[in-house]
């Protein structure tokens, strides 16, 4: 659920500012009181409270534009399960999870450890709030570890002590990117990112993903990126293409059904798919494997 | 799950049939609820959850006697699941609702669908306490995250600016970093929000903090400084702006620097203000009434169910329905919004009276509230606290300017058995307080169980009615009407009789048979005045009362009209007396003002006792007003007063049900012009009557 970094320099009214040359992203944001997470917006759409007013208030904006957007939020989340479920299967044991947000219901390592207590989660993301709240969950549990890093700065992902104490690299690893290379201008070269996660996992490991889907997009949905967009929060949000999102699995060979709308990827029962065919459709979905 | 442990044993043995239709039903439910709940189950993991649910709850429908108990520990049950929410609860209670009843175990008897009802509103009662604590759960852990969050930041001034600006931004708490010496160092913005102005560095925190917290201010801050725990947290109230306060509870924990000696403490204001009205949005929706923001029917209901098993045996509860006087015609004369603001009114003044006493003020529909008492030895007795309740609402509350006084009438049921269901209970409730209503406003009436039987008796009395006023064995009787001062007949009144009750008019009132037998009785009454006077026998003016129907009745004009044409009777001997209190229902007081126009004198009875009774004299042409026989034998001294106040409308006051000679001495003094009553001659046929009359 991540997103950049784009911490704002400490720049208040009464203080003086930080040279503005030196800092490309920056946003006049000052201490602003009023900044939504897309984490807690997550957490507040899918129906939880760990989220303040400010994140509400982003939330049901959206929801009021997209009423089935419950339905995405909860696909994502079911799709989530299936996909670690499958990596399970696929004798999988440690994940890497990227923009991992507030621990909701049903995180991966409830379902991992719940299969295999043995199995081995490193949770990323940016937000403080997120990792303390992640650090508080895990407590007491040492096969499960939270990092606070920035999914675009890899060296730092991979190199901090956690990944290196929890994860081996020389057996097959299940990362995961969630909801979260939209919010990675193209600019900013999602594909490079992604391929340097690649080339630091080891042949038989697994990516998987959900990326807001562009062709499907209606109205409506343009609308709904843009409330994030105007939000105070620092995330922008990128949708794509089907072949734009196919290309971030470049090096990895799409698994049965591919790249198809996240309730349409291997569901297992009534609750996998949503009623309204254009959710299930609203999100792109697909589990890579590194040959 | 973990079957609740008081699971009966009554439950039937299911057999195979059953448990295959409990298994279609809970797997409805599991196919229904998977597609709007989050849970970390997986589909045959919510089958086999909600399969034994649906077990629980059946075995509960089966108990005998039913306690609802384990339908709210279902609720409960939900929430934990995970993210189930409101439309998770939608989808049980529309599944249940019809899946339970459709069952072959619960077809047989009547009683189930009662059962359902009332467990399924447990079932959300359950799970609305259950969601509340949940989100309140969750949002103190944020809580907790943000705390921890701004610990593992550290305070370095240099370089920890920027970790602090971030975890500030993500809140809408007040952070500030403050120096051992008390003196702020850094503060965010939203502390600002807080107190109406950011703090400069510098200021000293104590100053910040409103005169009636300082003292567990100093006493939580001394604790930090000692590091008793991780960290401190106490409400404390903050000073906004000049004369305003802000409630927060601070939470302050001993920062270190990189040697490990304190050098800052970091304190977070958590503005108490937004986890209080998302608490109170919760409760609301499900268990309040949004207008007065008392329990609902639902909660009350609830409720009853807890006091009354945990009631102390030696004084157990008292539940009163309550229900308020001339509610409809505030309403209708002074429109909705001015209703509302009276219920607002009622619904404080009744939350204030009770504050004394552990009970429960709610509002069910319309006018009516609900009081539960838990009786202690202190408790006052009933009367003592309807007449406080009723003097209370007696001070005029002005809304846009009209004066507004009410009264309230209450059903009332004094230490039920603890074994009563709480829907029978309140069936009780209110069949005490439509029994209080019959008499008087301002009334209050216990439950006594014959008034179940007299209710009864009622009902098969109206049954027979219809027969017996064809076979003619209802006729009509006359009583005289007299003139207090001089006992002069100031003329005759006349009315149903029936053997076999007393009360004929009410009865027939309650079926609608009043309608045709209440024109008949006019005829008859008319033809006999017609008869006496055409044979020089009497000529008084005659009088008849109708009932509540009658005076509604869109037909009543044209009947009257009808019936005196038929006769030949003069209007103006004729004396048409309507309930008071059923001018404020939509027609009455137009048919009262037509029939006025033609001629007929208009009277009220049930008279004197609600607070707007006086205003219809100067708003409508009544010749006289009728005191009722309980009022009547009351002889209060405000009686006095009533008189005077009736006089100086010009109206004409007469006293119904005089049985005694003292009785008509008192009111003469009191200044009453006309009486009915056994002391002045009792209703008896019409040969009869002429002949006292003449004799």
């Amino acid at each position: 659920m991540t997103k950049l970094v784009r911490l704002p320099p400490i720049a208040t009214k009464t203080e003086e500012v930080l040279p503005v040359a030196e800092t490309q992203d920056w946003v006049p944001l000052g201490i602003d009181t009023t900044v939504p997470s897309m984490a807690r917006v997550y957490d507040y759409i899918l129906g939880g409270a760990h989220n303040f007013a400010a994140d509400r208030q982003v939330g049901s904006q959206i929801e009021k534009l997209v009423p089935g957007l419950p339905s995405v939020a909860r696909l994502n989340r079911r799709f989530l399960g299936r996909a670690v479920n499958f990596l399970m299967d696929q004798g999988v044991r440690q994940f890497l999870d990227i923009g991992s947000g507030i621990p909701t219901v049903a995180n991966v390592h409830e379902v991992a450890q719940d299969r295999d207590p043995a199995a081995r989660i490193v949770y990323v993301d940016k937000d403080p709030v997120a990792v303390a709240h992640s650090q508080l969950m895990l407590s007491g549990n040492d096969n499960a570890a939270i990092v606070q890093a920035d999914m675009r700065d890899p060296e730092a992902v991979l190199a901090s002590p956690d990944v290196r104490q929890l994860l081996r690299f020389d057996e097959p690893i299940g990362l995961l990117m969630l909801l979260m290379l939209h919010w990675v201008p193209d600019e900013d070269s999602p594909e490079k990112l992604v391929a340097h996660y690649r080339d630091a996992l080891p042949a038989g490991s697994f990516i998987v993903m959900t990326h807001v889907a562009k062709d499907q997009i209606d109205e409506k949905v343009d609308q709904a990126a843009d409330v994030v967009n105007r939000s105070k929060s620092a995330d922008q949000m990128h949708m794509r293409t089907h072949e734009q999102v196919s290309a971030l699995f470049d090096g990895f060979e799409l698994v049965e059904p591919g790249l198809v709308g996240c309730g349409e990827w291997r569901p297992d029962g009534p609750g996998d798919f949503a009623d309204e065919a254009s959710m299930n459709m609203f999100l792109y979905a697909g589990v890579g494997r590194k040959g | 799950m973990t079957n609740p442990s008081r699971r009966p044993d009554a439950a039937p043995p299911p057999d195979h049939a059953a448990v295959r239709a409990r298994e279609a039903l809970s797997r409805k439910w599991s196919y229904l609820l998977s597609s709007v709940i989050v849970v970390a189950l997986s589909r045959d993991e919510l089958d086999a959850e909600l399969g034994g649910q649906l077990d629980a709850l059946c075995a509960a429908l089966h108990s005998e006697p039913f306690d609802p108990a384990p339908f709210e520990e279902v609720g409960e049950r939900l929430v934990a699941l995970g993210y189930v929410n409101e439309p998770g609860l939608r989808r049980t209670v529309d599944v249940l609702g019809k899946g339970l009843l459709a069952l072959e175990e619960f077809q047989e008897i009547e009683h189930f669908p009662v059962r359902v009802v009332g467990g399924l509103g447990a079932l959300a009662a359950g799970f609305s306490l259950a969601r509340g604590r949940s989100i309140l759960d969750q949002q103190e852990s944020m809580q907790r995250s943000l705390l921890k969050a701004a610990r593992d930041a550290q305070w370095d001034q240099r370089q920890s600016e920027a970790k602090f600006a971030g975890i500030a931004i993500s809140s809408t708490n007040g952070i500030l970093i403050v120096g051992l010496d008390g003196r702020i160092v850094w503060a965010n913005e939203a502390i600002g929000e807080i107190i109406g102005g950011r703090p400069e560095p510098g200021v000293r925190l104590m100053e910040l903090i409103a005169p009636n917290s300082v003292v567990a201010f100093r006493e939580m801050m001394e604790k930090v400084l000692a590091e008793r725990d991780e960290f401190e947290r106490e409400p404390i109230q903050l000073l906004r702006g000049e004369d305003d306060l802000a409630k927060v509870t601070l939470t302050a924990s001993l920062l270190r620097d990189g040697d490990d000696k304190p050098s800052h403490v970091l304190v977070v204001a958590d503005d108490a203000t937004e986890l209080a009205l998302l608490q109170g949005e919760l409760r609301r929706q499900s268990l309040h009434d949004v207008l007065t923001g008392l329990p609902n029917r639902q909660f009350f209901t609830t409720h009853l169910e807890t006091v009354l098993r945990r009631a102390d045996p030696e004084f157990g509860v008292t539940v009163f329905h309550l229900d308020l006087d001339a509610f409809g015609l505030v309403c209708n004369s002074l429109g909705g919004r001015v209703g509302d603001k009276l219920l607002q009114h009622v619904a404080r003044r009744l939350r204030a009276l009770m504050s004394h006493e552990q009970a429960m003020v709610a509002r069910f529909d319309g006018d009516e509230f609900g009081i539960v008492v838990e009786n202690t030895e202190a408790t006052p007795d009933i009367a003592t606290i309807m007449a406080a309740i009723n003097t209370d609402l007696a001070e005029p509350i002005f809304v846009d300017e009209h004066g507004l006084a009410v009264s309230v009438s209450a059903g009332v049921v004094h230490r039920p058995s603890p074994d009563v269901e709480p829907t029978e209970l309140m069936r009780m409730a209110d069949l005490a307080l439509r029994q209080a209503k019959k008499d008087q406003r301002g009334q209050w009436e216990l439950f006594h169980s014959n008034q179940d039987t007299e209710r009864r008796r009622d009902h098969a009395l109206a049954v027979v009615m219809p027969g017996a006023w064809e076979q003619g064995d209802i006729g009509v009787c006359y009583q005289p009407v007299r003139v207090l001062a001089t006992g002069e007949l100031a003329g005759v009144e006349a009315v149903l009789h029936w053997d076999l009750s007393d009360r004929c008019a009410e009865l027939a009132d309650q079926t609608g048979l009043i309608l045709p037998m209440g024109e008949w009785l006019i005829r008859i009454a008319t033809g006999q005045a017609q008869w006496w006077r055409q044979r020089g026998e009497l000529d008084a003016q005659f009088g008849v009362r109708l009932t509540r129907h009658q005076a509604t009745d869109a037909d009543l004009v044209s009947r009257v009209a009808k019936v005196l044409e038929e006769t030949g009777m003069p209007p103006e001997l004729l004396t048409l007396t309507m309930p008071v209190g059923v001018l404020s229902v939509a027609g009455a007081a137009e048919n009262l003002s037509t029939l006025a126009d033609t001629g007929i004198r208009i009277a009220l009875d049930d008279f004197g006792l609600g607070p707007r009774d006086l205003a219809w004299l100067s708003e409508l042409p009544i010749a006289s007003v009728c005191v009722p026989k309980d009022l009547v034998q009351r002889q209060d001294p405000r009686s006095a007063t009533l008189v005077k106040a009736v006089h100086d409308l010009g109206v004409n006051l007469c006293v119904d049900g005089v049985e005694t000679a003292e009785q008509a001495k008192w009111w003469t003094e009191a200044g009453a012009d006309l009486a009915i009553g056994a002391h002045f001659g009792a209703p008896e046929a019409a040969g009869d009557l002429l002949k006292k009359l003449q004799g």
